[in-house]
């Protein structure tokens, strides 16, 4: 028999949203995203890619366009024809503007970040000033027919491109004049058929790169409105383009899901003519490659399979380390799924709506790597579809499975749930408590009996949870120094007597509940922090950070614990630090204290402390290996990480009882399978 | 001038054309290309062979123009010499001797006096050095090239790995997933490496190229991608993209003059022309027949030329369409058929095509056509069992043609015979019928009854299989009105002995009697009533050949065995007659007279045996026929009966000997020296080139032509040579500018005497000589002299010559022989 009765559940039917735009801050280190249900997401370079804020999406608001403008401003513009503009430490969206031309299909800010032009759908494109309040509108530039799907800025400011369908033009900023109208499909134009500019670029240099649903990517000379050099790259449309910042390089996304990249390159070695030249291509996307954001290091690419690529560009990189890897997203690197421990139940957040599923059972026993047949199969309880437009921020399900809450950006919902023998129902708390900006996270404590509310500003409130159905604010703690960003994570500890919170700073609050104070603060460590939990027998805080580092906090006192130290300055094993997805969740054995168990997308590990920790020289995923060794030499191979990648991609995984383990898959078949026909391509041998 | 040394073996065909690849003359009128141990130059419009540069004591390995003189060309060779030819005239300038094995020769412009070649790496077995190597100026014709300096270590051996960039700037090779590039300025040498560890297939590389005007390298490699490089005078920054259409190993690529165009080939036996580097366009030139070996570019872009993995070389023209082909023996994967001899044309026939047969005409050294026999689509895949020609037999007149085909399985062969009817309409074959499944197990062997004067009617099919039972096929009258045959064949007789495997058949020179070899024996059977009539054996070892004895020889029966035993019956006295020791792999019987061939194979040499079966005492024996390992040896029937004056090589007079090696090239026996044997068509090819055919010359030559058969059919060969010795005069006359002929009145004597006869009487042999002298000085005179008129009055004359031969007497045999010798001494001129 195994070590754990593992209840391994496939039945969370999450789509991720395709991505529909990104953005890459200037000279900054995150990259702005936006999916085609208006989620708009942040990742942070520095923390390894992490995927640092959501603003959940909003039904009326699709986001076409995202830029960063002002310095760290980020905007949104879609095709309800508002200019949004996102509060990243409150993540929210804030204020809105009416762009005043129809829908907005695209949006650029200037070099500077002062001023921002849209591209609406009746083909005028519009100055807005960044001021401190949000955005002005400044003046109209020329208006042709045709909407204005793409648009670029001179690096000087003094020009803008505008694409259309059939053809582009050059805009005078200073006087709003057109002063050049050049049709892309000069050539074909006996075909009949639309040639779309789906994305366009102006280089310094005065060089317009236009790409278009022909598959090409063209260079013009906009003084004289000539072509200079034709790339058909594919056969099948290009939809996105972006340059480098050096302008050396491009890179494509085209709707075959195939991504190209471009390189200026010398004719001859040493010499200085220099031409466009299609170099690299890559296949990473089934479907539409919608938008593609190029970094100084790396090709990032964004399609409508909803995966993220960030594929490094060795040149650029400077040595072996974690940018050096090819990077793949589809889930979010938060958690979407609650679980009630005591009643078997699974909470799985929706973006709008949520479902509850009670877990199978079974009376058997079985070997190791045995299925044992259910005799009681999982039950889908309830779906609970949120009210109004606003997508779930949070969720949560109570230990005991009779809370369950979830929270939107302008509202709180709590309810009880009434499980009488199969028959389940909700009845909402009468007098939720009415909070201003949304809710972060929901945890409720190990006893049921309290709620934790992560909100804005670093705040976290207490509620005390009632019988039969009510509640009541306790307190609001906030870290004594006072904090901007909102908090993201929540850990309360088992008996009860202690709450960690991580702020959008990234810094760890400890909180005594006892006597609602302040208890301490986690050195600070310059990387986000992806997941955390409290030990329920020792209290130490353990913490898994977004660079894969792990540290064990000893909340009573307020120091690390001497594991962590030697892991400090042992090092953690080098494929354990190359991993690609951060850890999403912690929590501990009830059999063995020595026990951490620990989870992201691809692989369950179980960290034995009282194991030495592996060499870079050991292999660090050695089970299968250890299984064919006799029992002496197994002990000598022995060490603290124990890793199972059986689960994959793993969503969530957590322990129901002392043996007993519950998983969450959603193989990536499973959702291809509902996401739209891609490009039908031949393939050889088919 | 015969001279009477050893028998020479000539290869004559088949040579592999893998050496290097082709190079076009400046002109582009010649193309150029390593077969063997020699340096073919072939004439791009006509498909002719002009002149064969050998020289080469082995493999030739690289051939290069001189880069400072278009006329010359360089060749190396694995015999460690460099050669500098004028292939136009065919004749060595240089030989430099560097004293390594050659693998590969590079020459750039850019260096005045060096070229580059591939040596093997002293002291280290499979790595390879580039180097260049200075060669010296001298007067002499043989020169030491020993001065090396190493540019490269641990390149490819192949001349594919290896290329020169832009002007000589840098030099890239590949090998394995490694790719360097020396720069020669900044002696800068930058290694990139291939991961192997991710990639599904096998991405090592096969080929490279550079781009002729910008700095971009093409690589080819194994799983089919193209990858280009740039950038590579960086480290880290270089850069490339790949081209992917080829499902399998890029064999060759090759760059247009612009580098606007990228060509490359492979297995697929289809031209691919990438436009601008983009995967989007690119055009394909699909069926070249088989997988391209090498791809070739003329220095003026309009031609492009192939050189296929069967030896054949395809021109292609710049707009990607097909040119012409020039095949000579098309090697195919295994010779299953055997050599066969076509007696309508006399042409070689053997496997060619995969399913087909080709016709191989030995005089021209050129494909004459190819049977589709299987008429199945070939499929260019590794470990696909697809269906091939395994046996062909003609009828006596060759109006009858028999061919097998089975599948590769082992177990279950799908066997098909096909009988095919040699249309004189169509002048070629037609299926008349199909018999599926003619033997449940392979067929080993095949035969017709060749009876020439009995007609069709005694035509007879015999087929032996491994199911123990020969099958006797005959023809059958068609009932069937709406056939489109009135003919077709039918099984008639079923034989078996002790169910033994039936291993071969032969029937005797008059058709009675025909021996089938079950495993250990033989079995006798005749043809009209089959009854067995004796049986044969000598145990130990399964019987590998039989043949009968012809003309006197014709009561006897030839085996041999696979235990090493050759053994003769007398089929009379129903006894072994003799038997000799030896491990004959082939027994071959001459048509046209009592002679057997057998070559045997001991310790790794080929030694031929040739005897009659009357006599145990071979007639001739050649030890160490060569290197190789013979599988297969026909004879030919010679056009006319050779001249030979050795008794030791008389059974050579009436066919000639023709063997198959290992490697597919086709050799043969030769009593002539190397400059006489080659072929006299290809100098007058060349002549013909040069100088126009006019109305005049035609003219001239019917004249002279009616007048030299008119001498002949007279018997007065003294007139003829006397009009011979007029011409010169009066050609002078005719061919010197008036304004510096002498006064007529000197000329008159002069003009009036040639046209004399002269009244003195000499004997026959006298004559002779004379008129051998002096027609040589006529030639000498008379250097614009139309050419083709005269070889056409000599080819005549020789034909004439054949034919008298047989009725004259001694003397009057040895005078021709003398004319004859004129002839080919009046050729060697040229």
């Amino acid at each position: 028999m195994g070590e754990f009765q593992v209840h391994r559940v496939r039945f969370f039917g999450l789509v991720p949203a395709g991505v529909r735009c990104l953005a890459c801050q200037p000279r900054g280190t995150r990259l702005a995203l936006a999916r085609t249900d208006g989620t708009v997401e942040v990742y942070n370079f520095a923390a390894n890619y992490f995927q640092e804020k959501v603003i959940p999406g909003h039904e009326a608001r699709s986001v076409e366009s995202l830029c960063w403008a002002a310095g760290a401003r980020l905007f949104g513009a879609g095709l309800g024809g508002d200019i949004t503009e996102y509060d990243l430490a409150g993540l929210s969206a804030a204020r809105g503007v009416d762009g005043g031309g129809g829908p907005v299909w695209s949006m650029v800010a200037n070099g500077t970040g002062t001023q921002l032009a849209i591209g609406c759908e009746d083909g005028s494109v519009k100055i807005f000033q960044v001021v401190a309040e949000g955005i002005q509108f400044e003046r109209n530039l020329d208006r042709r027919k045709g909407r204005v799907l793409c648009l670029s800025w001179h690096p000087s400011d003094t020009h803008i491109v505008a694409g259309s369908i059939d053809f582009f033009r050059v805009i005078d900023v200073a006087s709003g004049q057109t002063v050049q109208r050049i049709m892309v499909n000069h050539q074909v134009e006996k075909a009949k058929r639309e040639c779309v500019v789906w994305a366009i670029a102006l280089l310094s240099s005065g060089t317009v790169v236009s790409a278009d649903s022909f598959g090409r990517v063209q260079f013009w000379d906009w003084q004289q409105g000539t072509l200079a050099e034709s790339c058909a790259v594919s056969t099948s449309a290009v939809l996105s383009l972006a340059v480098s910042e050096k302008e050396d390089s491009i890179v494509v996304g085209t709707s075959s899901g195939a991504t190209y990249q471009l390189q200026l390159l010398p004719v001859r070695l040493g010499g200085l003519e220099k031409q466009w030249v299609r170099t690299k291509v890559f296949q990473f996307h089934s479907h539409d490659v919608r938008a593609v954001a190029h970094s100084p290091t790396a090709l990032i690419s964004g399609g409508l399979d909803a995966q993220l690529v960030i594929r490094p560009l060795m040149e650029k990189v400077q040595k072996k380390s974690y940018d050096a890897v090819l990077r793949k997203f589809i889930f979010p690197h938060r958690r979407l799924v609650s679980c009630a421990r005591k009643a078997r139940l699974l909470l799985f957040q929706f973006s709008q709506y949520l479902e509850l599923w009670r877990l199978g059972s079974t009376e058997e026993t079985g070997k190791d790597g045995e299925v044992l047949p259910l005799c009681q199969m999982p039950e889908h309880l309830l779906q609970l579809k949120s009210k109004g437009p606003e997508h779930i921020y949070c969720s949560s399900i109570s230990p005991c499975g009779t809370w369950l809450g979830y929270s939107t950006a302008s509202r709180l919902q709590l309810y009880r749930v009434h499980c009488d023998g199969d028959g389940v129902s909700l009845s909402k708390v009468p007098k939720a408590p009415k909070l201003l900006p949304p809710a972060y996270q929901l945890q409720f404590s190990a006893a049921s009996d309290s709620l934790f509310v992560a909100s804005a500003r670093g705040a976290v409130h207490v509620f005390q949870l009632q019988e039969p159905g009510g509640c009541k604010h306790l307190h609001t703690l906030r870290p004594p120094s006072g904090c901007s960003e909102a908090v993201y994570l929540l850990a309360p500890s088992a008996d009860g007597h202690w709450l960690a919170a991580v702020s959008g700073d990234w810094a760890i609050h400890v909180y005594n509940l006892k006597c609602f104070k302040h208890h301490c603060v986690v050195p600070s460590y310059d990387c986000a922090v992806s997941a955390l939990a409290i030990h329920p027998i020792t209290n130490n805080l353990v913490i898994a950070y977004s660079d894969q580092q792990l540290s064990e906090f000893s909340i009573p006192e307020k120091q690390y614990t001497g594991w962590s130290r030697a892991v400090q300055s042992r090092g953690l094993h080098r494929v354990w630090l190359e991993r690609d997805s951060p850890i999403t969740h912690i929590t501990f054995n009830p059999k063995n204290a020595a026990h951490i168990l620990l989870h992201d997308t691809f692989l369950l590990c179980v960290l034995d402390k009282s194991l030495p920790l592996p060499d870079d020289g050991a292999i660090l995923m050695n089970q299968s290996t250890l299984k064919q060794l006799p029992e002496t030499a197994r002990k000598r191979q022995l060490h603290a990480f124990k890793i199972c990648k059986k689960f994959q991609p793993l969503l969530f995984m957590d322990l129901l009882d002392k043996n007993c383990l519950v998983v969450v898959e959603r193989p990536i078949m499973d959702f291809k399978t509902q996401l739209p026909q891609p490009v039908q391509q031949k393939k050889f041998g088919t | 001038m015969v001279a009477p040394g050893a028998l020479r073996v000539v290869r004559c065909g088949g040579s592999g054309l893998r050496g290097a690849r082709a190079v076009f003359s400046a002109d582009s009128k010649y193309l150029l290309c390593a077969s063997g141990d020699f340096v073919k130059v072939l004439s791009v419009n006509t498909e002719e062979t002009l002149r064969l540069l050998c020289g080469h004591a082995d493999l030739v390995t690289g051939i290069r123009l001189n880069p400072h003189n278009h006329m010359q060309l360089y060749s190396s060779s694995l015999d460690g010499t460099i050669k500098l030819w004028d292939f136009m005239d065919g004749i060595p300038i240089k030989t430099f001797t560097v004293g390594h094995k050659l693998l590969a020769l590079y020459t750039l412009a850019s260096a005045e006096d060096s070229v580059f070649v591939v040596i093997p790496k002293k002291g280290e077995r499979d790595t390879f050095q580039l180097v260049s190597v200075k060669l010296t100026k001298g007067t002499g014709q043989d020169l030491e090239g020993k001065e090396l300096s190493v540019v490269l270590d641990g390149v490819g051996a192949s001349t594919k790995q290896i290329a020169f960039g832009r002007e000589g700037a840098y030099v890239v090779s590949v090998k394995d997933v490694h790719l360097q590039v020396y720069f020669f300025e900044k002696k800068l040498l930058n290694r990139f490496s291939l991961s192997t560890v991710k990639t599904k297939g096998d991405n090592r590389f096969s080929c490279v190229v550079c781009h002729p005007r910008e700095d971009c390298i093409a690589t080819g490699h194994a799983d089919g991608k193209i990858r280009l490089w740039r950038n590579f005078h960086h480290r880290k920054a270089y850069t490339y993209s790949a081209l992917h259409w080829h499902h399998d190993i890029v064999m060759d690529l090759a760059y247009s003059v612009e580098g606007t165009r990228l060509l490359s080939g492979g297995v697929e036996s289809v031209l691919v022309q990438w436009h601008n580097e983009s995967s989007c366009q690119k055009d394909f030139l699909p069926r070249l027949g088989s997988p391209i070996e090498y791809i070739s570019m003329s220095s003026d872009g309009v031609l492009c030329c192939t050189l296929h993995t069967d030896n054949r070389i395809t021109i292609i023209n710049s707009n990607l369409r097909f040119s012409r082909s020039i095949q000579g023996l098309i090697k195919s994967r295994d010779v299953k058929t055997g050599l066969v001899v076509d007696p309508r044309t006399k042409a070689l026939v053997l496997n060619g095509e995969p399913g087909h047969l080709q016709f191989y005409s030995l005089q021209s050294d050129q494909q004459l056509f190819s049977l589709d026999i299987v008429q199945r689509q070939y499929i260019h895949q590794a470990g696909l069992k697809q269906s091939d020609l395994v046996k062909v037999a003609f009828s006596a007149r060759g109006t009858w043609l028999a061919t097998v085909e089975e599948s590769e399985e082992v177990t279950d062969p799908e066997l098909q015979l096909k009988l095919w009817f040699y249309s004189e309409e169509t002048q070629s074959f037609a299926l008349n019928t199909r018999i599926n499944t003619p033997h449940d197990n392979h067929i080993t062997d095949m035969c017709f009854r060749d009876m020439d004067e009995l007609g069709d009617d005694s035509l007879i099919l015999v087929t032996t299989g491994r199911d123990c039972v020969f099958k006797v096929w005959v023809m059958v009258e068609d009932s069937d009105p709406e056939a489109h045959h009135n003919v077709s064949w039918s099984c008639d007789f079923i034989g078996s002995y002790h169910n033994y495997q039936a291993t071969n058949c032969c029937f005797s020179e008059d058709g009675s009697l025909l021996a089938v070899s079950f495993e250990e024996t033989v079995t006798v059977w005749d043809s009209l009533t089959w009854d067995l009539k004796c049986t044969f054996c000598h145990p130990p070892g399964n019987i590998r050949n039989i043949c009968f004895g012809r003309l006197t020889c014709s009561k006897y029966l030839i085996g041999a065995t696979d235990y090493g035993f050759l053994c003769c019956w007398n089929l009379l006295t129903c006894a072994l007659e003799w038997s000799a020791h030896l491990n004959i792999v082939i027994l071959q019987p001459d048509p046209l007279s009592e002679h057997i061939a057998a070559v045997s194979w001991l310790s790794k040499e080929s030694s031929l045996f040739v005897f009659k079966p009357s006599e145990p005492r071979p007639i001739y024996i050649q030890r160490n026929l060569c290197k190789e390992k013979i599988l297969l040896a026909a004879f030919v029937p010679r056009d006319e009966p050779e001249m030979i004056s050795s008794e030791k090589y008389l059974w050579l007079r009436n066919s000639q000997l023709f063997f198959l090696t290992d490697t597919q090239e086709l050799m043969t026996l030769s009593t002539k020296s190397l400059e006489e044997r080659l072929t006299p068509s290809s100098k007058q090819l060349a002549v013909e080139e040069s100088l126009p055919v006019t109305p005049f010359s035609v003219l001239l030559g019917k004249h002279r032509r009616q007048q030299a058969q008119e001498d002949i059919d007279l018997g007065k060969p003294v007139v003829h040579n006397k009009q011979e010795q007029a011409s010169p005069a009066v050609k002078e006359l005719l061919h010197t500018p008036a304004h510096v002929l002498p006064s007529a009145s000197f000329l008159c004597t002069i003009f009036i005497n040639s046209l004399l006869i002269s009244k003195e009487n000499k004997s026959a042999e006298e004559v002779a000589d004379e008129v051998e002298m002096e027609s040589e000085k006529a030639e000498d005179e008379s250097d614009e002299e139309d050419v083709t008129a005269m070889e056409q009055e000599d080819t005549s004359h020789v034909e004439l010559l054949g034919e008298i031969t047989c009725k004259l007497s001694k003397s009057q045999e040895k005078e021709l022989r003398k004319i004859r010798k004129m002839d080919y001494s009046w050729i060697s001129a040229f």
